[in-house]
C-alpha cells in the first residue's frame, strides 16, 4: 500500500531526470547574436576594490551603438554571495563607463543587459579574476 | 552506555504535544521527505535547465548555502535531521518490493572504509568540478544519489546505502555524535522481555530499523539516520528521542573501537580544515606552486595530491603519531587502535564547530539570497505575482563584519568543549590508564586545528576555481 503511494513519486522523478538539458528555459532577453559587446576593466587585471568598465557596443556592421541602456551586475561565482550592480554611463559614441566595486577576490562573472534604443533587450556574460589588493 | 548504565529519561521530543504525534505518525517520515523531495526535485530540474550561474540557480543556492548552513543547525540544536528527512532513501520501499529480500551487503565491506573513500570522492569533486559554482553538476551529483540509493535498496537486504555509503549520511553520523538528542529506550524491562524485537526486525505493519540498530543497544548516534522506524514498529511504544549531553560521545568514547571508525572521524576533523583552506589565498599559491613545479600531474593530479594529503593522509599520520606519544606518556599497554579510538570522539565537537563557523558563514551571507532566486524561477515561468524584478541585492542576514568574530568564538567554543571531553573522559577512566600525561598529545592536536581554523577564517575569502592548467 505504501508502496503504492510512492510509486508516482517515483515515476515522477524518473521523468524528471530524463529531462533533457537541452530543454533550457527561454531567457527573457533575446540572442541578437549580431551584437558586439566589448569589455575593457582597468586596471588589468582586476583588483579588490574600484575598478572602471569600458564597454563598446557595435551593430551587426560594426556601426558604434549610442543611446543604449547598459546594466551591470556582477556575480561571484559561488552562489550566495552579494552581487555588485551598477549601470554604464555613455561616453564616445558606443562606448560606456561605468564604475564597479569588487567586494573580494576571486572569480566573477559579470552580466550586462543591454536596452537597445529599439527596446530589443540582450544580455552577455564575461568571466573574471580579481586579484587580492 | 547500555540500557542498563543509561541516566533517567529526560526530554523526550516523541513526547512533546504534536511534534512527538508527527513524528510518530506511520507517515510522519514521509511528510518530511517529501518536502525535501520537492527540494531536491527543484534543484535537478533548475540545475539542469535554469541560468547556469550558480548565484541565480535553486541547485547551487539551496544545496551549498541553505542545505549545508541548516544541517549543522540541525545537527547541533536537534540530531540527524536531514537523513530522517532524506528524500534519496524515499524509494526504499519500493526497492524492497523488488529486491526479492535482497542479497546481503558483502562481509568485507561491512565497514567505514567504503564510506571514508566515497566522502574523500566528494570532497575531490567539489572542489574540482567547482560543485559551488555549477548547477548543472550539483544537479547530476542529486540525481546520481536518486540512483545509488534506489540500486543498493534493490540490490541489498539491509539499507548498505545509508550506512555504509553514502557520504552525505557519513558526515551526518559523525556530526550527529555531539547532537543533542539520541534515540534510546524508555524502561530498559520492556524491551528485555519482548520478543519481537521489532524496532529492529519490523513487523508486517512497519519496517524494523534500515541500519539495524537494535534500541536498547544503541549509545551513539553513529549509524541512527533519525528514521524513528524503530518507534513505529515498537508495539509497546517504548521508544524515545530523549535529550542527553552533546558531549556524552566525547566522553565515553563508546565507539566502536575500529580503524576505520576512528579514521572517519579523523577524516571529518582535518576535512573541517582544508574544505575552509580551499577558500582563502594560500590554497591558490600552493596549487600555482604545483602547476607550476609537477606540471606533469595536471589539475587532476595536483588537486587530488593536495586533498589526499590534507584529508586522508596527515589525518592517519597525526592521529597515529598522537596515539603513539599518548600511549608512550601514559605508559599504557593499550594497541594503538584502542588508543586511537579512545581519544578521537572527543575530537569531534571541535570539528563540528570549525564545519558550523564555515557553512555557517556562506548561510549568513548569503541565506536570502533563495528570495530572488526563487522569484527569478517564477518569472521564467510566467508568474509574475511575486514582482517582475527580482531584487538580487538581498542576501545576508548578518551584517559582515560580525561574522569573523562569531566565527572565533564558535571555534573557541568547540575547542573548549573538545578538551572537556578529553578531560572528563580521562576522569571517569578507570585503573588510572588514562592518565593525564597521555592527553597532552591530544591538547596539543585540539589546539593547533584550532589555530588554523581560526588563522584560516581571518584570511580574506576568495572564491576562485582550481584551474591553474588552462593557460
Amino acid at each position: 500500500m505504501r508502496d503504492a503511494r510512492v510509486l508516482p513519486v517515483l515515476l515522477a522523478l524518473v521523468l524528471l531526470l530524463g529531462f533533457p538539458t537541452a530543454c533550457s528555459r527561454g531567457a527573457r532577453t533575446e540572442a541578437l547574436p549580431d551584437y558586439q559587446l566589448q569589455l575593457r576593466v582597468l586596471p588589468h587585471p582586476p583588483q579588490v576594490g574600484e575598478s572602471t568598465l569600458i564597454l563598446s557596443l557595435t551593430d551587426a556592421e560594426g556601426r558604434p551603438v549610442s543611446g543604449a541602456r547598459l546594466e551591470i551586475k556582477g556575480d561571484m561565482s559561488h552562489a550566495g554571495m552579494q552581487p555588485v550592480l551598477t549601470e554604464a554611463l555613455p561616453g564616445d559614441p558606443g562606448t560606456y563607463k561605468a564604475l564597479i566595486t569588487w567586494s573580494m577576490a576571486g572569480d566573477w562573472i559579470v552580466t550586462i543587459t543591454v536596452k537597445l534604443p529599439d527596446g530589443r533587450r540582450f544580455r552577455r556574460r564575461f568571466d573574471l579574476t580579481v586579484v587580492g589588493g | 552506555m547500555t540500557a542498563l548504565q543509561r541516566p533517567p529519561l529526560r526530554l523526550d521530543l516523541l513526547r512533546v504535544p504534536g511534534l512527538g504525534r508527527l513524528l510518530r505518525w506511520r507517515w510522519g517520515r514521509l511528510f518530511f521527505q517529501s518536502l525535501l523531495l520537492l527540494v531536491a526535485g527543484l534543484i535537478i530540474y533548475d540545475g539542469l535547465t535554469g541560468p547556469q550561474l550558480a548565484p541565480e540557480n535553486i541547485a547551487t543556492v539551496a544545496a551549498w548555502i541553505h542545505y549545508r548552513g541548516l544541517v549543522m543547525l540541525a545537527l547541533l540544536m536537534v540530531g540527524n535531521l536531514f537523513c530522517m528527512s532524506c528524500p534519496f532513501t524515499l524509494p526504499r520501499t519500493v526497492a524492497r518490493r523488488f529486491s526479492r529480500r535482497g542479497g546481503r551487503w558483502p562481509r568485507a565491506l561491512r565497514n567505514k572504509w567504503p564510506a571514508i573513500g566515497l566522502l574523500f570522492i566528494i570532497f575531490f569533486l567539489y572542489e574540482w568540478l567547482d560543485l559551488w559554482a555549477s548547477p548543472l553538476w550539483t544537479a547530476w551529483l542529486a540525481a546520481a544519489y536518486f540512483v545509488a540509493a534506489l540500486v543498493l535498496e534493490a540490490l541489498f537486504a539491509e539499507s548498505p546505502f545509508c550506512k555504509y555509503l553514502c557520504p552525505l549520511g557519513s558526515f551526518n553520523f559523525v556530526a550527529s555524535t555531539v547532537s543533542p538528542f539520541q534515540v534510546r529506550e524508555r524502561a530498559a524491562e520492556v524491551c528485555r522481555s519482548c520478543e519481537g524485537k521489532d524496532c529492529v526486525n519490523g513487523n508486517e505493519r512497519m519496517l524494523g530499523c534500515g541500519t539495524e540498530l537494535f534500541v536498547p543497544q544503541i549509545d551513539s548516534n553513529l549509524d541512527c539516520i533519525f528514521c524513528l522506524d524503530c518507534a513505529r514498529a515498537c508495539p509497546h511504544d517504548n521508544v524515545a528521542l530523549a535529550l542527553r549531553s552533546p558531549l556524552q560521545e566525547g566522553i565515553t568514547a563508546s565507539w566502536p573501537r575500529r580503524w576505520d571508525v576512528s579514521l572517519l572521524a579523523l577524516v571529518f576533523v582535518f576535512a573541517s580544515l582544508s574544505n575552509a583552506f580551499g577558500m582563502v589565498p594560500p590554497v591558490y599559491a600552493l596549487l600555482g606552486w604545483l602547476a607550476a613545479h609537477v606540471a606533469f600531474l595536471g589539475e587532476f593530479g595536483s588537486l587530488l595530491l593536495l586533498l589526499a594529503t590534507l584529508d586522508l593522509l596527515l589525518p592517519l599520520a597525526v592521529g597515529m603519531a598522537a596515539a603513539a606519544l599518548s600511549r608512550h606518556l601514559a605508559a599504557s599497554r593499550e594497541s594503538l587502535r584502542v588508543v586511537l579510538a579512545r581519544h578521537v570522539p572527543a575530537l569531534v565537537p571541535l570539528a563540528v564547530a570549525i564545519w558550523f563557523a564555515h557553512y555557517g558563514f556562506h548561510f549568513a551571507t548569503g541565506a536570502l539570497s533563495i528570495v530572488p532566486v526563487l522569484q527569478n524561477f517564477l518569472l521564467d515561468h510566467g508568474v509574475r505575482w511575486p514582482g517582475a524584478h527580482p531584487n538580487w541585492t538581498l542576501s545576508a542576514i548578518l551584517p559582515f563584519r560580525w561574522l569573523f568574530p562569531l566565527q572565533v568564538i564558535v571555534v573557541l567554543a568547540g575547542l573548549l568543549a573538545t578538551l572537556y571531553a578529553l578531560g572528563e573522559g580521562a576522569r571517569r577512566e578507570e585503573a588510572g590508564q588514562r592518565l593525564l600525561a597521555g592527553l597532552v598529545p591530544w591538547v596539543v592536536v585540539a589546539v593547533a586545528l584550532a589555530l588554523i581554523a581560526v588563522w584560516i577564517f581571518s584570511l580574506p575569502m576568495e572564491m576562485r576555481g582550481t584551474n591553474f592548467y588552462s593557460g
